[in-house]
């Protein structure tokens, strides 16, 4: 790993017109870290992970992978450092098979990277995410929370080392919640995979994250452990008020 | 045995009539092709000038409407460029039929159209829907009229006569050749990742990028691809005509049609755009000397109901869409039967 954080951001600000929507956020991902972004509605929290996947070039600031500078470069070379995400409603391939959803990712970005047996191809992914028993049917006529896991095993055929999850747990019960926790847990300690979790539900991702990144107007206000973000007044503020008092 | 174990020889198992599913298919398609080819060579030997002219025809759409709907069918970037393409194709031969000879014009009017491709692509790509459409469109414009401000200043008159024109059965042969290949081209593609990704580019092109697909390489040599197949198709036609001018080889009416073609047989689909491309041309023959407003009438009519009705295309016909479409008209019939009840039943108590 050469020393370097899988990912770093050193003052992305990214503008749209006259808004910002993300301004001079700095933050550092080291391998096997689970971070967790909150920030109220509107923080920029989706579009600093468009930026941080390359989806949204930055307008100013850097990203490094690993050392190397990635700024502007497109949403695949990203893929191919290593960098997969999931995005807010699943994206799924609805014609093609849950299989075949899972296969598009190891011809792609997976193609050439090594990876535990754990990812070793399609079977395995499928039964880690476990959605064997749908391999076949239309991805489009699986539930909702279903193309949720199927949306984290496409990124996962990527075989990244960097895994970015967008409200992954929205609108799921609390049972599903904590399987999918348990999920994400247990990719980072088998796979060493750092994950970078966005939830809206604050007290949900605090249960379970180690580090707590909070943006708030597109600024990192906090950066620490759940212990500390919560007894930080700035975020107690600005957002975090009601719900950890309640 | 552990239930593991199992799991992985229930899957193998799963997997391997998959692919035997995958290889009979493969099988199918290509003998379909084989077949067909062989009835198109054996034209020649029994047909009449007239019916030769009318596979040449047919063969044209074939390979126009499969390559265009190689890229734009699975990747949903409806071009208008084919036109263009095949311009400069036919301009290609006008100008190198002399000093290159029959196989090397041809491959010379692929390799012009890809490049003018991949220049163009590079500009428009990034656009989707209509404004990519509307550009492809406009630019195939732009290529015609500098074309012919190109020939009016150099040649000083607009249209070439081409004098060294091969026999009339290597021009079929020709353009045979190149629609059996369009079509083996569109069944290799399909199997192939380069396939995968214009199909991950139809369905989501943002999700197939964050997935690893380089979008633009595969946009680009996509167009180039088809650009390629109209160029050479254009390069072949251009002698059949043996006069061309800027306003019958850009004619926008030959992308039109093959947008058309392909849209009626279905874009997405293999056959779709060969099945279409012999209706049309069958019904273009025969409509247009009797009856040339009765002929865009019907094509128009034919796309109406397609979109309609057969979104799919020809290709996603089957026998169960006979019974769906009698479903409906029943259902919409008693509708209205109780519709035309519950008014009289209105009118009586009034």
């Amino acid at each position: 790993m050469n020393g370097h954080p899988q990912l770093e951001a050193r003052g992305v600000t990214v503008r749209f017109g006259g808004l910002t929507a993300v301004d001079g956020v700095s933050a550092a991902f080291a391998a096997g870290e689970l971070v967790g972004i909150i920030g109220p509605n509107g923080a920029g929290k989706t579009t600093f992970f468009n930026a941080l996947s390359g989806v949204v070039a930055p307008t100013a600031g850097d990203l490094y992978a690993h050392g190397r500078r990635l700024t502007g470069a497109g949403p695949h070379r990203y893929a191919a450092q290593g960098i997969a995400r999931t995005f807010q409603t699943p994206r799924v391939f609805g014609e093609l098979s849950v299989a075949a959803n899972i296969d598009f990712g190891l011809q792609f970005a997976g193609r050439h990277r090594k990876s535990s047996w754990l990812l070793k191809d399609e079977d395995s992914i499928l039964h880690l995410i476990g959605l064997s028993a749908q391999a076949r049917l239309p991805a489009a006529a699986v539930t909702p929370s279903q193309q949720r896991l199927l949306e984290i095993g496409m990124a996962l055929a990527t075989r990244p080392r960097l895994l970015l999850l967008d409200e992954v747990a929205a609108g799921l019960t609390e049972a599903e919640v904590d399987s999918m926790a348990q999920l994400i847990r247990r990719l980072r300690d088998e796979l060493d995979l750092t994950v970078i979790w966005i939830e809206h539900a604050v007290t949900t991702l605090l249960r379970y994250v180690e580090r707590v990144i909070v943006l708030h107007q597109g600024r990192k206000i906090a950066d620490g452990t759940p212990a500390e973000v919560v007894r930080n007044a700035e975020v107690v503020e600005a957002y975090l008020g009601d719900e950890v008092a309640a | 045995m552990n239930p593991w174990r199992e799991s992985r020889v229930r899957r193998l198992g799963q997997r391997l009539a998959q692919g035997l599913l995958d290889r009979t298919h493969l099988g199918r398609d290509l003998l379909v092709l084989f077949a067909l080819t062989g009835w198109a060579l054996a034209v020649p030997h029994y047909g009449s000038d007239f019916v030769v002219s009318m596979a040449l025809t047919c063969l044209m759409y074939v390979a126009l409407a499969t390559s265009w709907a190689l890229f734009c069918g699975t990747t949903r970037y409806l071009s208008l460029a084919t036109a263009a393409f095949f311009g400069i194709g036919a301009y290609t031969s006008a100008l190198f039929i002399d000093s290159l000879g029959w196989w090397p014009v041809i491959a010379a009017g692929a390799g012009v159209a890809a490049l003018v491709a991949v220049v163009m692509g590079s500009a428009v790509l990034h656009l989707r829907g209509t404004y990519f459409a509307v550009l492809t469109f406009g630019m195939t414009e732009l290529i015609r009229h500098a074309v012919t401000y190109w020939e009016k200043q150099v040649t000083g008159t607009v249209g070439r006569v081409l004098t060294v024109v091969p026999e009339r059965d290597t021009i079929y042969l020709t353009v045979l050749a190149l629609a059996v290949l369009a079509v083996a081209v569109s069944i290799v593609v399909r199997r192939t990742r380069f396939g995968l990704g214009l199909m991950g580019i139809g369905a989501d092109e943002q999700r197939a990028q964050t997935l690893g697909v380089n979008t633009r390489l595969a946009k680009i040599g996509g167009f180039a691809l088809t650009a390629a197949f109209a160029g050479a198709v254009g390069a072949a036609m251009s002698v059949r005509w043996t006069y061309i001018d800027p306003a019958t080889v850009f004619s926008p009416f030959i992308g039109f049609q093959t947008v058309l073609i392909a849209l009626i047989g279905g874009i997405a689909t293999l056959w779709g755009p060969l099945i279409a491309a012999v209706v049309f041309s069958l019904l273009a023959e025969t409509l247009r000397l009797q009856a040339p407003q009765a002929y865009l009438m019907t094509l128009g009519l034919l796309l109406i109901l397609c979109v309609l009705y057969l979104p799919g295309g020809l290709a996603s016909l089957r026998w169960s869409t006979f019974g769906q479409w009698r479903e409906d008209t029943r259902a919409w019939w008693r509708e209205l039967r109780r519709d035309k009840r519950r008014d009289e039943a209105r009118e009586n108590a009034t």
